[in-house]
């Protein structure tokens, strides 16, 4: 039976092909940290997991040619080793496994996405390898009790809070009628009960509750409910797609709603893609480049923005600012700690309380940052058709006067 | 069996339960290579011997998986507890609520999708070809769907699964998952090899041969073919059982009813390896997945074209897969009689 001798050959040929992969790297390599990172390079996430890399890569850079990171008297820089986890849940699991007992990474960045984010989380929780993130916003990240999951983002139910709020006090404080159509997946479910909170306790109603496919690319059946019923606020996330896809088919139907509220306005570049249509739309974001907050590395939002465009040839979005800000939040970490022992790393992580050109840093038990309000921005246009985001809420920030509401599609 | 088949099935065994300590590393993607062996060898059933090509086997390895997490959960905690966003308590198993439940959950796993295969079977095994490949494609893009929308379940939140206690050090997860995922695999191919040396077996390719003959001859061909996706269901539910434990998050349409990847892989699997052999499903689930995580690594961000390259290259250098590539090449390896004097009058009529 040779047959089976084709068999043994074939097994030890496994062996040998296991056994000669083994290429460990430890997390110190000379003076290298070496951070792990599984990334969404591919699948449906994968514009904003390019944003998420693009973050990370321009604060290694910077924090890099800045000197590094001082640890013990010794000077190191940060390197990544990057994963594509094809904005899968299940790979982005194994890469974590991967990349921390097979590359040996001791420190881990986050993934692009709350759905992704979710499946790292037991893995680097279960062999103590702090990871901070900066795309997963979903609040049941934070109540599971993590203690190496540190978050620079705010929680995904804060979103559309802030225009919720807005859209009953311009009504005179009476609630507002809300429609809403959210993406079936972590992310946009959890915006969806920060929308159900908000509309209990202002006492508005929801007369349209939606739910999208992943991969979306027709709400048509929403936007004909929001014709007939007519609310008084639009609610709709999905992540890049969910924009695009809400601002085409409004403009396609003429769907005329007093307020529009979404996420991930910047990240589709809402304003350079659909330009006068995405006129009005008002969107949640953790960071615009106008806010005020400074840092020694990128010194402000302006100036981050604009060395981003150098390198990058786009306008950053949030999801980009959020991500180098992951950087600064190790680098800070590592000093403090002085040691590369991931215990004290995590208890530095814990201790952090820092200004970065994105915002506060500051992480409460559960690892989310407590100390970074949103911003809301709306899309605004001059007569020339050329659009930009302007910061309208909160007031503090406010570069801008919200308008309010939409003018109908007849009038415009 | 044979002398030499048994040395190799022990040598085999022996392989295989000393794998995670010889590479401790791999430990993820050797139970994730059981796994896909499972899916592979029992989608065999349908596709290689039985010649219904079904897209529908990834609806019971999903509704295994829910059903494991669920049970584990739900035996000790409120699941709607559990599963609620932003819920401010945390449950946590304790080491033998955790293996009680996994014991408990793997089992309800197995047997709720084999009645389920029973019932869809019924309805709609009637359908042949193409008819039955679309059907069964609807099946797991349906079951994504709907679990998507179920709120107890986690909706399209997702679901985490418990946990593993904190017994037995760091590498005690990857060993448990290991090595219930070999047992796993161990287990089917034993049932399927069984199934091989029965009439049962001879049914399931009469069909695939002609089901109208088959039917003529007085088997009761409808009989036979739910038994037979009964058979794969029952695997199929506990490989989901496993990997819902092992990824430790349940999500719909990405983890569960994941018919873009996991319902394609195991067709791929079979195909490569030679559907309609026994070792064919084994050694394409292992070349396939060996080849997908070279690409993973060597090719990043063209892992996808370049496992497009090498499912062309299959199909147009090895039609029959590996098994029947072999089979052709060395037919008296395979046991079949062949009479030199004719092959060397083929090779010369060439």
């Amino acid at each position: 039976m040779r047959v089976k001798n084709i068999l043994i050959t074939f097994v030890s040929a496994i062996v040998i092909l296991f056994s000669t992969s083994f290429a460990s790297f430890a997390k110190v390599v000379g003076d290298k940290i070496i951070l792990g990172a599984a990334i969404s390079l591919t699948g449906k996430y994968s514009s904003n997991g390019v944003h998420t890399q693009n973050g990370y890569n321009m604060a290694v850079d910077r924090i890099n040619s800045m000197g590094g990171v001082k640890v013990g008297g010794k000077t190191y820089k940060f390197d990544i080793i990057y994963y594509d986890d094809e904005s899968n849940p299940k790979r982005a699991a194994q890469l974590a496994e991967r990349l921390i007992s097979q590359d040996g990474v001791e420190f881990m960045l986050g993934p692009y996405s709350s759905g992704l984010t979710k499946a790292i989380a037991p893995v680097t929780e279960k062999y103590g390898v702090p990871m901070v993130e900066a795309n997963g916003a979903s609040r049941s990240l934070f109540t599971k009790g993590y203690k190496y999951l540190f978050a620079v983002l705010a929680p995904a139910n804060l979103y559309l809070d802030v225009a919720i709020r807005t859209a009953v006090e311009l009504n005179g404080g009476k609630g507002v009628r809300i429609a809403q159509a959210f993406e079936q997946d972590a992310f946009s479910q959890d915006v969806r009960l920060g929308i159900l909170d908000a509309a209990k306790e202002t006492g508005s109603e929801i007369i349209i509750d939606d739910k999208l496919p992943k991969e979306l690319n027709d709400m048509a059946a929403t936007l004909v409910k929001v014709k007939q019923m007519k609310p008084d606020v639009l609610v709709v996330s999905g992540h890049t797609k969910g924009a695009l896809t809400a601002i085409r088919q409004i403009a396609e139907m003429k769907v005329d709603v007093p307020m529009l509220a979404m996420t991930h306005c910047d990240a589709a570049k809402l304003s350079k893609q659909h330009g006068k249509n995405s006129q009005y739309a008002l969107c949640a974001s953790q960071w615009h480049k106008t806010l005020t907050y400074k840092d020694d590395f990128f010194k402000d939002g302006m100036t981050y923005a604009a060395d981003f465009e150098k390198e990058f040839g786009y306008d950053p979005p949030y999801q980009a600012a959020e991500s180098s800000a992951a950087l600064l939040v190790f680098k800070d970490a590592f000093e403090r700690a002085n040691t590369f022992d991931q215990k004290k790393v995590r208890d530095a992580l814990a201790a952090t309380n820092m200004q970065t050109f994105y915002g506060n840093i500051k992480f409460a038990s559960g690892g989310q940052n407590v100390d970074k309000p949103m911003v809301l921005f709306q899309v605004m246009c001059d007569g020339a058709g050329n659009c930009e985001n302007k910061v309208v809420a909160p007031l503090k920030w406010a570069s801008a006067e919200l308008i309010h509401p939409i003018p109908k599609w007849s009038k415009r | 069996m044979n002398k030499n088949n048994l040395i190799l099935y022990i040598g085999i065994l022996i392989f295989g339960l000393s794998a995670p300590f010889i590479f401790p590393a791999f430990k993820v993607q050797l139970s994730i290579l059981c796994i896909l062996i499972v899916l592979a060898t029992t989608w065999n059933i349908q596709g290689g011997e039985m010649g219904y090509n079904s897209f529908g086997n990834i609806l019971f390895y999903g509704l295994g998986m829910y059903l494991c997490a669920s049970v584990q959960v739900g035996m000790f905690f409120p699941l709607a507890e559990w599963t609620e966003s932003g819920g401010e308590k945390t449950f946590v198993h304790t080491p033998s609520q955790f293996f009680q439940g996994m014991a408990v959950g793997l089992a309800v796993a197995a047997i709720i999708p084999t009645i389920v295969a029973g019932l869809i079977g019924y309805a709609i095994l009637g359908l042949r070809g193409h008819y039955f490949a679309i059907c069964t494609l609807g099946l797991g893009v349906a079951a994504g769907e709907i679990s998507g929308g179920i709120e107890i379940i986690g909706a399209g939140q997702g679901f985490t699964t418990p946990p593993f206690p904190d017994v037995g050090g760091l590498e005690a997860r990857g060993e448990f998952f290991y090595l219930l995922s070999f047992g796993t695999l161990v287990l089917t191919f034993i049932a399927v090899r069984a199934i091989y040396f029965t009439r049962f077996k001879l049914i399931l390719n009469a069909i695939r041969d002609n089901e109208d003959k088959a039917e003529a001859m007085g088997i009761q061909t409808m009989k036979y073919k739910i038994i037979g996706w009964m058979i794969s269901a029952f695997f199929c539910g506990l490989a989901g059982g496993i990997m819902g434990g092992l990824v430790g998050y349940i999500d719909s349409t990405d983890v569960a009813f994941d018919g873009r990847e996991m319902g394609v892989f195991m067709v791929l699997m079979a195909i490569l390896g030679g559907k309609g052999t026994l070792w064919g499903p084994v050694i394409g689930a292992t070349v396939f997945h060996i080849f997908k995580e070279g690409f993973w690594t060597f090719f990043l961000g063209w892992q996808y074209v370049a496992l497009g390259f090498l499912i062309v290259v299959i199909v147009i250098y090895f039609p029959e897969g590996i098994m029947g590539w072999l089979r052709e090449k060395y037919p008296e390896r395979f046991g079949e009689v062949v009479d030199e004097a004719d092959r060397k009058a083929q090779v010369e009529l060439k």
